[in-house]
């Protein structure tokens, strides 16, 4: 399996994949001037891991406090990729965490849900003492 | 010239300006303002989610700036970053109110495109921004948009009210100058 690591930078996440637990994290603030570019990578992982029977199903943890609305494409066009993997039979969950006290994030969790048809998108709070 | 800086300071405090920039801006720019505008607001005692919606306002209208102001800032240095031009303005209004302003130039050709948008969100409500928002998302994503549309959008959203804009022309005749008001 491909591996992916991309360090934050200011305006962008932290992005790790880590192959034991079959499992992408990304987290942090997400403003890139150029959200396509930044997501390239990304993209080009999520092809080679969509076409894999893993037999652990994949784990998406999204801990995206804030992103722009290039970034908002970004992702819905990310979760569509996702959708016809799981359609197809992969499987796949995404995990959409917020803190407690981000009402945006959690709203922004929610429209992404709503446009999701099949897709097992979860919302999961955290206490904004346990941080990121 | 600005000869007086204590009354140039004056007048921003007086009309209740926390912030203020105007000039060549670029993602650096706007990462390092967003940092101090992130903590004057703190130093202000906002609540987190006025906070966040105008610092989301902010990214929107600074990056619209980054991408599409009319003004190219010149110079002869050859920059990896491309500048352009345009100004922003934090202020409050009254005890837990605050605005957006910005300004940039933009060509005459993509006034009316940005003009009939901006008159459509207008007359929606919250609900119908967060339809209209969605339907864009995915419409710019198929479609291969530049996406500048979105970003006016979230503006509108995250606002309290209705945006207001203003449009100027300028003397020549390729560029007009267009500056929005959101209030949170």
């Amino acid at each position: 399996m491909d591996t992916l690591n991309i360090e934050a930078s200011k305006s962008s996440p932290l992005v790790k994949y880590e192959v034991e637990s079959n499992t992408l994290e990304i987290t942090g603030e997400c403003y890139p001037e150029n959200a396509v570019k930044f997501f390239t990578p990304i993209f080009q992982w999520l092809e080679g891991e969509v076409k894999s029977l893993d037999t652990l199903p994949l784990t998406i943890n999204l801990n995206i406090s804030y992103f722009n609305s290039s970034t908002s494409k970004a992702l819905m066009n990310f979760f569509d990729i996702l959708e016809e993997a799981h359609d197809k039979g992969k499987k796949i969950v995404v995990n959409w965490i917020y803190m407690e006290e981000n009402e945006t994030a959690e709203e922004c969790g929610e429209e992404f849900q709503e446009d999701l048809e099949n897709l097992p998108f979860n919302l999961v709070i955290i206490d904004s003492e346990q941080g990121i | 010239m600005i000869n007086d800086m204590f009354q140039f300071y004056q007048t921003l405090k007086k009309e209740g300006i926390m912030f203020c920039f105007s000039g060549p801006t670029s993602q650096s720019v706007v990462e390092g303002l967003g940092d101090a505008l992130k903590q004057k607001m703190e130093m202000e005692c906002m609540t987190r989610t006025a906070s966040r919606h105008i610092f989301s306002i902010f990214v929107e209208q600074m990056q619209n700036v980054v991408h599409y102001s009319a003004e190219k800032a010149s110079g002869d240095q050859q920059t990896e970053e491309e500048l352009r031009d345009g100004i922003v303005v934090v202020g409050k209004l009254e005890k837990d109110e605050f605005y957006i302003l910005s300004g940039n130039y933009i060509h005459k050709e993509d006034t009316h495109r940005l003009i009939t948008l901006l008159d459509k969100l207008k007359k929606m409500d919250k609900n119908e921004l967060k339809i209209f928002y969605k339907e864009e998302r995915r419409r710019e994503r198929r479609e291969g948009g530049k996406g500048g549309g979105l970003g006016m959008i979230e503006t509108a959203r995250k606002a309290s009210r209705p945006l207001e804009y203003k449009l100027t022309g300028s003397n020549d005749e390729q560029h007009d100058f267009i500056s929005i008001k959101a209030v949170i």
